[in-house]
């Protein structure tokens, strides 16, 4: 019973839009503590839903579920000062907005339905739109018609692809529960050149809403003009929620022993991400654009690892939670940089060390974290998905992806070292405080944490995805 | 019967690509919801309450809902017609004939063989789809690529109806919601684009880009 709560969740959000500003904030935080409590429930228990038929806990799910949890949890921390900064003048669109979007993202995680998955991450980039249309200047308008139409067009093409899929169980005669785990079960008897063509459009239909190139032209522009919290939870959740669903349609391709099509594709388009991502990184002028580049490159590392399989797919899951800590913690630190030097161009942006200390910290934090290095999870799942495609033989593909990190790498830390370091005449506006620099500590914190210690559950958690891998890629 | 329907639907999406008036266009896709959504009348061996149910659903969503709420928006904006596309009418009325003789011969190609399967349904869906990508492509005001998107989903739709029945009646009704929605929310962004830059242009939309 306890998917239940999602569906107060949902109510909540809607009900924001029809309250006073300061219920709807009372609503919008408490829809937050909800989601925990709901989240660590289907974790003791997952085997409690009510509706049983169309919804599932997989392990996978599980674990993009608590991400999207505690991001939010985090994310309102932030919102509570962030609102008080801004004055939005629609305050409700924004808070109801966030709330309808975790519904959405929570939908996601949980379903278990080829076809309601498909309505669910519709209804994300729906409920996300107005988030990035919030402030209504000429160039969100442009972002948010951008994202609307090339989200919608590319799910689209995912809806047919889902079709396929169905359709590859028709032409057979079989007539089974349209669900993911119904399709695992049956995978080798689908037909085999529909279930090709299924995921092409899969991966092309989920991939534009996932980021990877040259799908992607959407996420940077939609990244940069968003509210800070929202960028955050678009970056952090929201790119994962795709994932899972490109994720799960892989697992049927590999069942019906098409694993060397749906792997090969999936290591192309994350090689060509990381490529796109290092060559624009390497002249930005926008900082917020820069880290959402940033996203590119990590979800086509995602894909990669999983196309590389084995222990890279074990890596690549770490990739995709560490990637989450770490990114949405920098893109709440831009918000704060934002605030005080009221511009999002590296040009007009300097001195950090001295005028916001801790900010910059932060940063350079979020920076060595996001690029690999050692304290933080990413320099351990890149590791993994290094060695991994060693294992696998793949050199010249190692060399490549190697190469191109040392290429994204560079890029960043050209405009990191010039936005802590450069000179800057005059004042901050808005200084950092405690209330926004908090969630990000804790972020980066547990990303450190979960590197170091191993918590029984979660490693159990990640292994049961990663011996499902194995054994499926022999 | 159902050949009928669906020979009217693929002329409707010639008249969509050679028309320029947009108000027409609305009218058209408007018309082309309606043959879309009573197909199933004709295709389907049992016709259960809750079929008819969906169909009336679909009626009020494809061919009266989403027609009359863009009518409505067209109308605070200044601009009828679309100048200078991409690719002109008559490039795209014939673009639209080679679209269709590519996807009957790819219809050809997977031969499905499903109990009531119409075989002129999976060449109709594929030429929808492709035509209203085109449309997208091929236009630069924001309402005709709206329209775009709604052929794709009426195409998509089409190639939908190969599959046997389901019973996931209920989550398609999820997918018209999504569709309903999205419409309105790109109804919102478009009336306020026409406000801020008076013109409902999108290659006025360039100012974020790199390089």
């Amino acid at each position: 019973m306890t998917d239940l709560v999602l569906i107060i969740i949902f109510l909540n959000g809607l009900l924001i839009f029809f309250t006073s500003i300061k219920f709807g904030r009372y609503l919008f935080f408490s829809s937050g503590i909800m989601h925990l409590i709901m989240t660590i429930a289907l974790i003791l228990n997952s085997q409690n839903i009510y509706f049983n038929s169309y919804l599932k806990c997989t392990y996978e799910g599980l674990v993009i579920l608590s991400i999207i949890s505690f991001l939010f949890l985090c994310i309102i921390f932030y919102s509570i000062s962030y609102l008080k900064e801004i004055q939005l003048s629609n305050e409700r669109i924004f808070t109801g907005s966030m709330v309808l979007f975790l519904s959405a993202m929570t939908l996601v995680s949980l379903s278990d339905n080829i076809i309601l998955i498909w309505v669910a991450i519709e209804a994300t980039t729906l409920s996300s739109a107005p988030l990035i249309f919030i402030h209504k200047s000429k160039k969100s308008l442009e972002a948010t018609w951008k994202y609307i139409l090339i989200c919608s067009v590319g799910i689209a093409l995912a809806l047919l692809g889902s079709f396929f899929v169905v359709l590859s169980m028709d032409i057979k005669g079989i007539n089974c529960p349209l669900t993911y785990t119904d399709f695992s079960n049956i995978a080798n008897l689908l037909d085999k050149k529909l279930l090709k063509a299924a995921f092409i459009f899969i991966l092309v239909g989920y991939g534009t809403k996932m980021g990877l190139a040259p799908m992607h032209t959407w996420l940077p522009d939609a990244h940069s003009e968003a509210p800070g919290p929202a960028s955050a939870l678009l970056s952090g959740a929201l790119l994962n929620c795709a994932f899972l669903a490109i994720y799960k349609t892989n697992k049927i391709l590999i069942l019906a022993g098409l694993g060397n099509f749906s792997n090969k594709l999936l290591i192309i388009f994350g090689i060509i991400s990381i490529f796109i991502a290092a060559t624009f990184a390497l002249k930005q002028s926008d900082y917020k654009r820069l880290l959402a580049y940033s996203s590119i490159e990590n979800m086509g590392i995602i894909a990669f690892g999983t196309g590389v399989g084995g222990l890279a797919a074990y890596g690549a899951i770490l990739h995709l939670i560490h990637h989450s800590l770490i990114k949405s913690s920098l893109f709440l630190t831009s918000q704060n940089y934002l605030f005080a030097y009221g511009s999002k161009l590296i040009d007009k942006v300097g001195n950090g060390i001295k005028l916001m200390p801790k900010s910059s910290i932060l940063f350079i934090a979020g920076f060595f974290g996001i690029s690999g290095f050692p304290p933080f999870g990413i320099f351990l799942s890149e590791f993994l998905i290094i060695m991994g495609t060693l294992k696998q033989g793949l050199y010249s593909v190692a060399i490549i992806f190697i190469m191109l990190l040392i290429i994204v790498f560079a890029g960043f830390a050209k405009y990191f070292i010039r936005i802590i370091f450069n000179n800057y005449d005059g004042n901050i506006k808005i200084p950092e405080n405690f209330q926004r620099l908090l969630p990000q500590y804790i972020l980066l914190a547990v990303s450190i944490i979960l590197t170091f210690f191993t918590f029984d559950f979660i490693n159990s958690y990640i292994s049961n995805i990663q011996i499902y891998s194995e054994v499926l890629h022999g | 019967m159902s050949n009928l329907i669906l020979t009217l639907t693929v002329l409707m999406v010639l008249f969509c690509l050679g028309s320029s008036r947009l108000l027409s266009i609305i009218y058209l896709i408007a018309f082309q919801g309606f043959l879309v959504s009573v197909l199933p009348f004709f295709i389907n061996d049992k016709i259960t309450i809750s079929v008819i149910l969906f169909i009336l659903v679909t009626l009020l969503i494809k061919s009266f809902l989403i027609p009359i709420f863009l009518y409505f928006v067209m109308k605070r904006i200044t601009i009828k017609r679309e100048i200078e596309p991409i690719i002109g009418y008559n490039g795209s009325v014939f673009l639209g004939l080679i679209i269709i003789i590519i996807s009957i011969f790819i219809g050809n190609k997977f031969n499905f063989h499903i109990n009531h399967h119409n075989t002129f349904l999976f060449p109709a869906g594929i030429t929808t789809l492709t035509s209203g990508i085109f449309l997208i492509i091929a236009r630069k005001k924001a309402i005709t690529q709206v329209i775009g998107y709604l052929m794709m989903e009426n195409g998509i739709y089409l190639l939908g109806l190969i599959l046997s029945n389901h019973n996931l009646n209920i989550i398609e009704f999820g997918i018209l919601l999504d569709l309903l929605v999205g419409v309105m929310l790109m109804g919102i962004v478009l009336h306020n684009i026409n406000k801020t830059f008076d013109d409902i242009d999108t290659t006025l939309l360039k100012s974020l880009r790199d390089l």
